[in-house]
């Protein structure tokens, strides 16, 4: 019996030494890992009947009161993106574009952001227009590694990558109709709600 | 420059008969071929072997051989040229430049007629031809823009002695028909030359789900007249006129309304040419021409009788020049010219008249310090009333090491303005919504459609919009000339074509239907490279083999710059996914291969009277649409694939081989890709009849 007790004091000690030492080393915070950000993609957003109006925070398209109420970040009309802000909205929306994959793009920018001016949007050139010279021709192709930053009205970062003008998303050759019904956006986004430049 | 050739002609007694007539010439021919003359490289006579550029002739013969009735049937079989498929006309590529950059000469003259920047070659008939000679590299240092990628010259037979004519005819596949009618009459003193030609077929459809033909039904004429007076043995006149005329029946579907109506082409071209020989030393030429181009279309939507499309077009083109040439001492002669030159052109859209005026002065010596060196040294100036002034050199050099080898190398610049597109302009697509302004035209189109409210958002400030220069090259060719034994001539050239200021279209602005305002810019600097070879072998009298290749890379020197700092993207084809794009994927400029050659066997036999002959000829892949829209060649989807196309004729000559019954086949196995080449209508297959008068 003596045995056992000297032997559970042993354990017992050498386990609150333990346990002390570790608490010790915990006293500095672990490094967080930072949360993934979920990656939207919205398909065939139509636009065909006139503009159409997205909010990146909710993740829905935004029609009605909403949009005088300027609850909206961007918007598409036709070949163009505005962002609500400057000439085209009452918010303070800014953007930019950056050349990248999108899941390498994992910093917004600090600087170099615009907002939309008269005759001037702050994003601009998206997209390929292929005319007559090459085919297919007469076709808007987005621009393959043009990721567009937005900084939101309340100073929220996002990263966006367009994928089709088309409905749904066809895959594109060099016979591709161009014909088809367009107007219909296809894009992914990355939306970080915390307010950090960070959109890994 | 026929004209100088002419008086050489006779005083070398060459025999002037041997061209013209459409029959066998065997031993003789191959004979001449070692000594044979050419013209355009130097506008003056010089020896094949010696002519410190590469060049290729075509002679007549060849081409009647091988039955082919039009210049792009012709063309496309040699060595290092390619036909290219394109709404706007079959035109020419030579050393991976776009067939904008080749003037096309009808003695000398160049041929005008590009609404979009191609001559259609199929416009012009081979009938006639005493010879085609084409040189590669830029010759801008002796006829101005257009120069850039080389000259192919048309040379008009010389009629022979006596009364003489002739009439042929080819029918075959799509009811291609072919029929011309010759006629001439030279003495001592006089010469007179006229020809009637009627092209026609009833096109082809390479969809025909489609409802609307690839090619559509036409027909044309040309007529051809030539008169040549010897006023003594140093003074003679030359006057030629040519009208050609063709009308297509146009007829198609859009969004199932019918479209139909008439397309007219006319072309004029008319030249007057006095040559004197002052002295043994000393001969001058004046030459006026004038060359008229004009088409016209009316396309009537046939479900509600409403007006589709109707425009046209109006160019003419006026050129007198003097030239002189002089003979300083047996080794250096020196060949100098000045000119000047009115154009005019008038289209729907253009806003209105637009005129250039333009002067030049060019000269060039030739010298040959040693026997076996050569030394070709010139320039031109050419000044212009709407871009910059241009200043093209060049410097050549042939070595003849022997009477079987000789090395040639050049250098030298040329350039093409902008033409009448890139400056006036003034285009919108009614179906689609875009438009097209030339240089001239865009700040105050632009304002116009900014008044009316249709611009969305304006991209590049048209105040900042720089004049448009003249796209410029600078050229290196390096090769040899070499006959190791009888029957035997192989040629071998290296080529590098560094390019400047390429002109392109770019938007400016972006309206509020969504498309876009484009105008034009220099943006690119392009090079071109590659090396070119030929081998000709004759054996046995009878049995000739031939084949050449070439290899060639043609990039966009900015694409390759960004692809290096990593900010050129694509989209993978499979995950379709973003990929970074490498060097080894990007694909070059659109529509060159980078590999292409030809092969030959050709059978001659005067006795029986038969000739034969089976050409291949091999594109190799090529790039030809953008499909992950980052605006280069990078994926293999967007290339056409490699093909071979074969070509065949024989022929056997009756009476005298005074009548010759012919029969040719045209890509004999058929290759046909609806969506990429729309110039490959399949197998072709014509019988051909030709009978020569002789007094």
């Amino acid at each position: 019996m003596n045995k056992f007790k000297t032997l559970a004091l042993v354990l017992f000690s050498s386990t609150a030494l333990l346990v002390t030492s570790c608490s010790k080393d915990n006293e500095t915070p672990e490094p967080q890992k930072p949360a993934i950000l979920t990656v939207n993609t919205v398909s065939d957003l139509d636009g065909s009947a006139g503009a159409v109006y997205y909010s990146l925070s909710t993740n829905k398209q935004v029609t009605g009161d909403d949009i005088t109420a300027g609850k909206w970040d961007i918007k598409f009309s036709g070949t163009s993106i505005f962002v609500n802000g400057g000439t085209s909205g009452s918010g303070t929306t800014q953007a930019q574009t950056v050349a990248g994959k999108f899941e390498e793009v994992n910093q917004a920018p600090a600087d170099g952001y615009n907002t939309d001016a008269s005759g001037v949007n702050a994003i601009v050139k998206w997209y390929q227009y292929t005319g007559e010279d090459i085919k297919p021709n007469h076709t808007i192709l987005p621009l393959p590694g043009k990721i567009i930053i937005i900084k939101t009205s309340a100073g929220k970062y996002a990263k966006m990558e367009i994928k089709s003008y088309y409905k749904g998303n066809p895959v594109i050759t060099e016979a591709f109709d161009a014909n088809t019904p367009s107007k219909f956006y296809t894009f992914r986004f990355a939306y970080q709600a915390d307010g950090s430049t960070n959109l890994q | 420059m026929k004209y100088i050739l002419f008086c050489l002609l006779i005083a070398l007694t060459m025999n002037a008969k041997a061209q013209h007539a459409d029959t066998l010439l065997t031993d003789t021919a191959k004979a001449k071929k070692l000594k044979e003359v050419v013209v355009t490289a130097t506008r003056t006579n010089k020896t094949l072997m010696q002519v410190p550029m590469p060049v290729t002739t075509i002679s007549n013969k060849e081409i009647k051989n091988r039955g082919l009735v039009r210049l792009n049937e012709i063309l496309n079989e040699q060595t290092g040229l390619s036909v290219l498929p394109d709404a706007h006309g079959q035109g020419i590529q030579i050393q991976g430049f776009s067939p904008d950059y080749t003037m096309i000469m009808l003695d000398g003259l160049p041929l005008i007629g590009r609404t979009t920047g191609i001559l259609d070659l199929s416009r012009i008939t081979t009938n006639n031809i005493e010879k085609i000679e084409i040189v590669k590299g830029p010759v801008s240092s002796l006829y101005g823009s257009e120069a850039m990628a080389g000259v192919i010259n048309i040379i008009s037979a010389t009629p022979a002695a006596g009364a003489s004519g002739s009439v042929s005819a080819r029918y075959g596949t799509n009811k291609n028909a072919d029929i011309s009618l010759n006629g001439a009459y030279a003495t001592q003193r006089l010469s007179l030359s006229g020809f009637v030609n009627r092209y026609s077929s009833s096109g082809y459809t390479l969809v025909p789900e489609s409802g609307s033909a690839t090619v559509s039904p036409f027909y044309g004429y040309t007529l051809n007249g030539a008169l040549g007076y010897k006023f003594s043995n140093r003074t003679q006149i030359k006057l030629q006129v040519r009208d050609y005329t063709s009308t297509a029946d146009n007829n198609f579907l859009v969004d199932n309304d019918r479209i139909t109506g008439d397309g007219t082409e006319k072309t004029l071209n008319a030249s007057a040419g006095l040559t004197h020989r002052f002295s043994d030393k000393f001969t001058g030429d004046v030459r006026l021409y004038h060359a008229g181009y004009s088409t016209k279309s009316l396309l009537i939507n046939n479900t509600d009788n409403s007006v589709y499309d109707e425009t046209f077009f109006d160019q003419n083109f006026n050129r007198a020049e003097l030239q002189g040439d002089y003979k300083i001492i047996n080794s250096l002669r020196f060949t100098g010219g000045v000119g000047g030159q009115d154009e005019s052109v008038k289209a729907t859209r253009y806003n209105d008249k637009k005129t250039f005026q333009s002067g030049y002065t060019y000269g060039q010596a030739d010298w040959t310090p040693l026997k076996k060196l050569d030394i070709i040294l010139g320039g031109r100036f050419d000044a212009h009333s709407v871009y910059r002034s241009q200043f093209s050199p060049k410097l050549a050099a042939s070595y003849q090491f022997s009477d079987k080898f000789v090395l040639l190398a050049s250098t030298g610049k040329g350039y093409k303005a902008p033409d009448f597109r890139q400056l006036y302009l003034n285009f919108t697509n009614a179906i689609v919504g875009y438009s097209v302004f030339g240089y001239e035209e865009a700040a105050t189109e632009l304002k116009k459609l900014q008044d009316q409210g249709q611009i969305q958002s304006v991209l590049i400030d048209p105040a900042t919009l720089q004049r448009l220069n003249a796209e410029s090259s600078t050229a290196y060719n390096f090769g040899y000339r070499y006959k190791p034994f009888t029957g035997v001539m192989w040629t071998v050239n290296v080529f590098r074509n560094n390019i400047r200021d390429l002109i392109d279209s770019q938007p400016i602005a972006i309206k509020t239907n969504g498309q876009s305002v484009f105008s034009y810019f220099n943006i690119h600097d392009v090079y071109t490279q590659g090396v070119e070879t030929d081998v000709t072998y004759n054996f046995l009298t009878h049995w000739t083999v031939a084949g050449g290749m070439q290899y060639l890379e043609a990039y966009d020197q900015s694409v390759l710059d960004q692809i290096k700092a990593g900010k050129v993207f694509g989209t993978d084809q499979v995950t379709r996914e973003t990929i970074k794009v490498k060097k080894s994927q990007y694909g070059g400029l659109l529509n060159r291969s980078k590999y292409m050659a030809n092969a030959r066997i050709a059978y001659q036999d005067d006795k029986t009277g038969i000739i034969t002959s089976v050409r291949a000829i091999y594109r190799g892949r090529y790039g030809f649409s953008d499909v992950d829209g980052n605006g280069i060649v990078n994926r293999d989807d967007e290339y056409v694939k490699g093909y071979v196309l074969f070509n065949a004729s024989v022929s056997k000559l009756f009476l005298n081989n005074q009548l010759r019954l012919q029969l040719t086949g045209e890509n004999i196995g058929n290759y046909k890709n609806p969506g990429a080449i729309s110039n490959l209508a399949g197998r072709l297959i014509y019988a051909g009849v030709t009978y020569n008068f002789k007094q």
